[in-house]
């Protein structure tokens, strides 16, 4: 067994290395890999991927294995699985994170079971206790709850990370690259992904960005997200939905925040025409500053915000909209 | 088609949560126990397979006693029988030892063509046992699917969609597979009166986990459980008559609410 701790980088569909990589490394930096007394390695998975080397060392990784592979390119859970587990068990770190992404929650569950190992899922604060084993802090209960959990004695300790709830901070090195080459089979590779849909899109991503502007099923139309837009693309934000309004196909469903969508943790979160159930605060009830605009006066949200304005949207949003843009000229 | 669908039982989140004296798990004194939500949309698709393409609907859940009333509701929904691992607490369970012994028991069930799951639970919330399950098995599985586009027995697949960020993926899989349920992937059926009466009637085997070898099956400890305290400033910005902003109150509250948000938030 090694002392190593592990950073498996999540890649985006266009190959770019995804925020939470660089949070991760920084975070198990600064907690683990010091007390632990192990290196701090990052992992790349997929195809043509090692010329991502240099940026996870830009992060503090000093040494990074690289699994390049034809039959990665696309993510797919198989490829995915086989090539995580078969680089564990050669090389036996201690420790083995990843963002708390689509992709982190297909395929960690499966490598941690098929290496025996215990895991984690979107961890909120990671550490190390006085016997070096790892200890985690995460939500539970619709977020109502926060359980610390501390590794038994078993190997390695595995853990995804929640996106945003770590500063990616610099510490330049330069990795020395690990060829990690893992046998796969075309034949192992089960499930086939037979289309990727992408839009793209100008807006920030819900996970990582610090504001976000998010409307519910009082916007009434797929047109009138338009408002939410408007104030998002002025303010710098991301744009989010409520389950009732993806459900009435006002906006795709990548724009779901709460239990069943993305986990956001922004600085500024503001929540338009959305009534504050627990489903959807237990995906945006961390956020630092919560702002409510809403026409009923009981509206649950108005019992857990820091502002707010009783008011119709259509008569709010507007001139807010226009003071905002307003400021953003100004400076 | 044999289908199974595995089944959990779990406190009532939207209640109010109060930490345990020992403080390490949820006192849950009078607390109300639901079927999983997530697994409601697990039994649904695991009905409309059935529906589709004939068979049977088995549901597994591990459990102390009272998880019986959650089998019998997937029962009164349709499906045909059940197995109960009965586990009254043992202290050392965590997420690894439960995806492996109801991995194992579904093992000894055997011939089964497809397997249902929910996304997660919501008290514990942990997130991995579907996925764990579908791994113990040695079958594929497909994670937070949100649309079964087809299930063909006879050329021996599936085809689900999935969303990713900014897009979605369709993904085939060869059968027998794991697909684990986020919501909105269909509409759960409500249990009907004859439902009720007829799941009274339905097959449901007991196993004991007490059966089982635990020891050292444990990967992960839950040490102490805080509940977060966040206090929120509650400023809202009201209407002079009703509780709505009107008129020229509207302009003032935007301008109102942008200064709190510059100078007091320091925000934006
Ligand atoms: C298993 C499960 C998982 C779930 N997961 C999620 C999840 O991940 N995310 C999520 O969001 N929900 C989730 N939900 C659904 C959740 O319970 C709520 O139904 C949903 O969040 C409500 O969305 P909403 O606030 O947009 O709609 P509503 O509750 O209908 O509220 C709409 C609000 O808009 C206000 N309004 C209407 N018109 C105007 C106007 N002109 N101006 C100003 N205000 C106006 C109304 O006063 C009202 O408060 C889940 C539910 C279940 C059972
Ligand atoms: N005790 C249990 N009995 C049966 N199924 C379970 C149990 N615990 C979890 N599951 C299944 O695994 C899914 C994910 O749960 P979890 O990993 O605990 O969040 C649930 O939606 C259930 O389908």
């Amino acid at each position: 067994m090694s002392n190593e701790v592990w950073v498996v980088a999540d890649l985006k569909i266009d190959g770019s290395v995804r925020q939470v990589t660089f949070e991760a490394l920084s975070e198990a930096r600064k907690k683990i890999a010091g007390k632990l007394g192990g290196e701090l390695c990052g992992v790349l998975i997929g195809s043509g991927v090692s010329g991502h080397a240099a940026e996870l060392g830009k992060y503090g990784a000093e040494k990074v294995y690289v699994v390049d592979n034809e039959l990665l390119k696309d993510f797919n859970t198989e490829g995915y699985t086989i090539a995580l587990s078969e680089l564990i068990k050669k090389h036996s770190p201690a420790v083995v994170i990843a963002g708390n992404t689509v992709f982190g929650q297909d395929y960690f569950p499966a490598v941690a079971a098929r290496v025996g190992a215990g895991v984690t899922m979107d961890a909120i604060e990671i550490d190390l206790t006085n016997d070096k084993k790892l200890k985690i802090k995460r939500f539970s209960h619709s977020s109502k709850a926060i359980p610390t959990q501390v590794f038994l004695d078993h190997h390695p300790m595995m853990t995804t990370v929640r996106p945003n709830s770590f500063k990616a901070v610099e510490d330049p090195k330069t990795p020395e690259v690990v060829d990690g080459a893992v046998t796969i089979n075309s034949g192992d590779i089960k499930s086939k992904v037979i289309e990727i849909k992408t839009k793209g899109s100008d807006r920030p991503e819900l996970t990582e960005a610090e504001r976000v502007v998010s409307g519910g099923r009082g916007l009434g139309s797929e047109e009138n997200f338009k408002y939410i837009y408007q104030l998002a693309d002025m303010l710098g934000a991301a744009a989010g939905a409520t389950r009732a309004a993806v459900d009435a196909g006002y906006c795709p469903y990548d724009m779901q925040v709460g239990q069943t969508g993305k986990a956001v943790s922004p600085n500024l979160y503001i929540a338009i025409a959305i009534s504050g159930s627990v489903q959807h605060f237990a995906g945006m009830g961390s956020s630092k500053v919560i702002v409510a605009i809403n026409k009923d006066p009981e509206a649950p949200i108005f019992q857990k915000c820091d502002y707010g304005i009783v008011g119709d949207l259509f008569d709010v949003l507007p001139p807010f909209t226009e003071k905002v843009r307003a400021l953003v000229s100004q400076s | 088609m044999k289908i199974l669908v595995i089944v959990s039982q779990t406190q009532d989140t939207e209640a109010k949560i109060k930490v345990s004296a020992a403080g390490n798990s949820i006192d849950t004194e009078g607390m109300k126990w639901i079927m999983n939500p997530y697994d409601e949309f697990a039994v649904e698709e695991a009905i409309q397979t059935k529906e589709k393409h004939g068979g049977e609907v088995v549901v597994v859940s591990m459990g102390p006693a009272r998880v019986v009333e959650t089998i019998r509701q997937a029962l009164a929904m349709g499906a045909d029988s059940a197995l109960h691992i009965l586990d009254e607490g043992s202290p050392d369970m965590d997420s690894f030892a439960m995806g492996k012994i109801i991995a194992g028991e579904i093992r000894k069930l055997g011939g089964f063509d497809i397997v249902f799951t929910g996304m997660k639970i919501i008290d514990e919330e942990s997130g991995q046992v579907g996925v764990q399950i579908a791994e113990e098995l040695g079958i594929p599985h497909v994670s937070l699917v949100s649309k079964v586009i087809e299930i063909n027995p006879s050329a021996n697949k599936a085809v689900c969609q999935k969303e990713i960020d900014g897009g979605h993926m369709v993904v085939e899989v060869p059968l027998p597979c794991l697909i684990t349920c986020p919501d909105a992937m269909n509409e759960p059926r409500y249990a009907s009166l004859p439902g009720i009466m007829k799941a009274k009637k339905k097959p449901l085997t007991e196993v004991k986990v007490s059966d089982t070898n635990l020891d050292g099956l444990a990967r992960v400890k839950t040490v102490e459980i805080k509940v977060p305290q966040i206090e929120r400033k509650l400023r809202i910005i009201k209407g002079q008559d009703g509780p709505m902003v009107k008129g020229a109150e509207v302009e003032k509250s935007a301008e109102e609410l942008i200064k709190l948000l510059r100078e007091e938030a320091k925000v934006i």
